[in-house]
């Protein structure tokens, strides 16, 4: 009896098994779809331009620092790079106070002209860039906001604010209504229940729309390219150069964008993990 | 009363003091030219140095005109002085461009003088330094030569037995032509193909001569690397050995030679049954109507053209000088390389030189289109030769009419538009 039973393979033990093989694979092949592209980029920044243009490539860099040290000394990289922090600092609060308002009313409120309100939000991208940055120009340099930091926020805001309100829509319309009456019976009014009940319910959200307009206005170029000129950010000061660079020096400069950038998500990565805490509740 | 004075005498004090000092700011350089990081560094670090105070900022196509364009529609602009290619200023209004008679400047060649009027009677641009198309190989190429080609005297007919010589020796096509998204491929067919078989480019465009190149071009295509079509700088190619034979411009082949110098050779574009056509490249320095202090930017422009500073953009971007200036012994191997082969190439036997598409303004990009689509029809697609031209044909005749463009080198001479035959 007791050697049949053993006999037997648990056929839901198997399953158990080949699921979790799935499970594994799928993980790996997922970091590695983001991690083997920036492994490459970090071994050619790191390699001398002849093992940059010989192939097959070697999986451990040579540690030749002449790229980097070239963009070291490349003039106003660090003012540029000042420049793109201050513009994708002020894209993101900008977006995040006009956005995150307009996402609470659109899921809170009925007023007439609602559904119109959100298609035309999302309007705002229907326009290439390259279309608007002529008259913006125009209008910037007549306004004299033309060449600064506020004026390029401005733009980028723009284009982020789609996706802030967008996604703070959907937030606050995750968070039922009951909560905002329950607190509003416990003696809180309409402003402390949001700031005591709801805002920090959908804080880690309001960061993952933050972080979406940051890396908006961190990737933008036409516009950083036609509307700053001594204030430029570091996009428009080393993208449009690169294309036509060595490709050591690619490498390199690629580096170096995606570095920042890197850094500030995992800077605030945490509250992202908390998002994803919310959607799974 | 003695107060007051002295506070008017302090306010215009400082009035001057700040003028003094808006007087004094930078000239923007807003360029086309020596984009990549390292030409753009050479710009600000040697040939600028000795200009006063100069933001040099080279762009993309796209935001340059964008900018530009911004600038003189709201009347009032940053931008000094325009450093582009003659193709960019002629798609612009020569009224926007100040006339630069008055600094008394020039190129050597009276027809790039004469170019950079850009149709009117004044200098509308001063010719600032210039290039062609080149072709290189790797050493290792060269032992596969067909009998009895001279390098320096190469015609077509060798260059596509060479491809299938190292194709067969190899078992890969080591022929790179520059197809890619940034190519300038249309300048090989408008100073190139067409010149070398049909002693023309707009004229003959459709002519019987003119099946006879693309027919060459398809046995050239045989032997070309089919990833050519992503190729825009063939340096990269021969440094990584994915192309053996090049053509391109000699910017674009300059880091093989300065990286590898013993590695590869330069040699002349081959000749067809009509010569051997080339083209120069040129570019200029103009100045917009808006630029902020009209006398620092002609100084700027007038420092452009000194020998020296021709000299050291040289080094700087692999484009010559226009003017006449004694080369140091010491340039780096790709201006020694791309230089003899110019030099060949302009002084053989069978020369056939070619000038820039002129007169055709803001349509310089849908002519060159026409090259581009002909040849993706043809070769890419595998249409036929004689359809193809003649619908091509169609697009070219509008252009003309409507530029009105009389005929350049070596088209001959037209009375109004140049005629499509």
């Amino acid at each position: 009896m007791t050697a049949a039973t053993t006999d037997v393979v648990d056929p839901g033990q198997d399953t158990r098994k080949a699921g979790r093989y799935v499970y594994i694979t799928a993980v790996v092949l997922l970091c590695a779809w983001v991690l083997v592209p920036l492994y490459f980029l970090l071994i050619n920044t790191l390699s001398s331009p002849e093992a940059v243009n010989s192939y097959p490539k070697s999986f451990i860099p040579e540690f030749d620092l002449g790229s980097l040290t070239f963009f070291a000394g490349f003039e106003g990289i660090l003012t540029a790079l000042k420049n793109s922090i201050l513009v994708a600092a002020l894209t993101m609060v900008m977006s995040i106070l006009i956005g995150a308002p307009a996402g609470y009313a659109l899921s809170r409120f009925e007023f007439r002209g609602k559904e119109l309100f959100r298609l035309l939000i999302l309007l705002t991208r229907a326009f290439p860039l390259p279309l608007l940055a002529l008259p913006l120009a125009v209008m910037f340099i007549r306004t004299g906001i033309d060449d600064t930091v506020f004026g390029l926020a401005l733009v980028h805001t723009t284009l982020a604010i789609p996706f802030a309100v967008l996604i703070t829509f959907s937030l606050f319309s995750g968070i039922p209504i009951e909560l905002e009456e329950a607190a509003w019976t416990l003696g809180c009014n309409r402003v402390t229940a949001f700031q005591k009940v709801i805002l920090p319910l959908v804080l880690p959200g309001i960061t993952a729309s933050a972080i979406f307009a940051f890396v908006i206005s961190w990737n933008e170029v036409f516009a950083a390219a036609v509307l700053t000129i001594e204030n430029r950010t570091l996009t428009a000061f080393l993208l449009q150069n690169l294309d036509t660079s060595p490709l050591h020096l690619k490498f390199a400069g690629g580096f170096i964008l995606v570095v920042p950038a890197l850094i500030f998500i995992f800077a605030v990565r945490k509250y992202l993990f908390a998002m994803w805490g919310i959607a799974n509740r | 009363m003695n107060i007051r004075h002295m506070t008017a005498g302090a306010v215009s004090g400082l009035a001057l003091l700040v003028s003094a000092v808006s007087a004094q700011a930078e000239v923007l350089f807003w360029s086309t030219q020596a984009k990549p990081v390292e030409e753009a560094q050479a710009m600000r670090e040697q040939v600028l140095a000795g200009a006063g105070d100069v933001d040099y900022q080279p762009n993309d196509g796209g935001p340059w005109i964008t900018r530009l364009n911004a600038e003189l529609s709201a009347g009032s602009g940053s931008i000094g002085v325009l450093g582009a290619l003659h193709g960019d200023f002629s798609a612009m209004s020569p009224d926007d461009l100040v006339s630069l008679d008055d600094l008394g400047l020039g190129a050597a060649s009276d027809t790039f003088n004469e170019l950079a009027k850009l149709g009117t009677d004044d200098t509308k641009y001063i010719p600032w330094m210039q290039a062609s198309y080149i072709m290189a190989a790797n050493k290792k190429a060269l032992e596969h030569l067909p009998e009895g080609a001279d390098i320096n005297a190469l015609s077509y007919d060798q260059l596509i037995a060479w491809g299938a010589n190292v194709k067969e020796a190899t078992g890969e096509a080591k022929f790179g032509f520059p197809a890619g998204p940034k190519g300038l491929k249309h300048r090989f067919f408008q100073g190139y193909l067409y010149p070398s078989y049909t002693n023309g480019v707009v004229r003959t465009f459709a002519s019987d001569k003119a099946v006879t190149a693309w027919e060459k071009m398809r046995e050239l295509w045989a032997v070309t690397n089919p990833g050519s079509t992503n190729f825009s700088f063939l340096q990269e190619q021969l440094l990584n050995e994915d192309v053996w034979i090049a053509f391109d411009h000699t910017s674009r082949l300059a880091a093989a030679f300065n990286e590898r110098p013993d590695d590869f050779v330069a040699f002349p574009a081959p000749a067809g049954p009509e010569g051997r056509g080339f083209m120069p490249v040129i570019a200029g320095v103009g100045i917009p109507r808006t630029a902020p202090d009209m006398e620092a930017s002609k100084a700027l422009v007038a420092h452009m053209l000194k020998p020296e500073t021709q000299i050291a953009t040289l080094r700087a971007t692999n484009f010559f000088p226009v003017v006449d200036v004694e080369l140091p012994g010491d340039l780096p191997p790709s201006v020694q390389a791309a230089g003899n082969a110019v030099a060949i190439m302009s002084a053989s036997a069978d020369a056939n030189p070619g000038l820039l598409p002129a007169g055709l303004g803001d349509k310089g990009g849908d002519f060159n289109r026409v090259f581009v689509d002909t040849f993706e029809r043809i070769i890419l697609a595998g249409q036929p030769i004689e359809a193809v031209l003649e619908d091509q044909k169609k697009t070219l005749v509008r252009i003309m009419e409507e530029t009105g463009a009389p005929c350049w080198a070596p088209d001959a001479p037209s009375e109004g538009a140049c005629p499509v035959e």
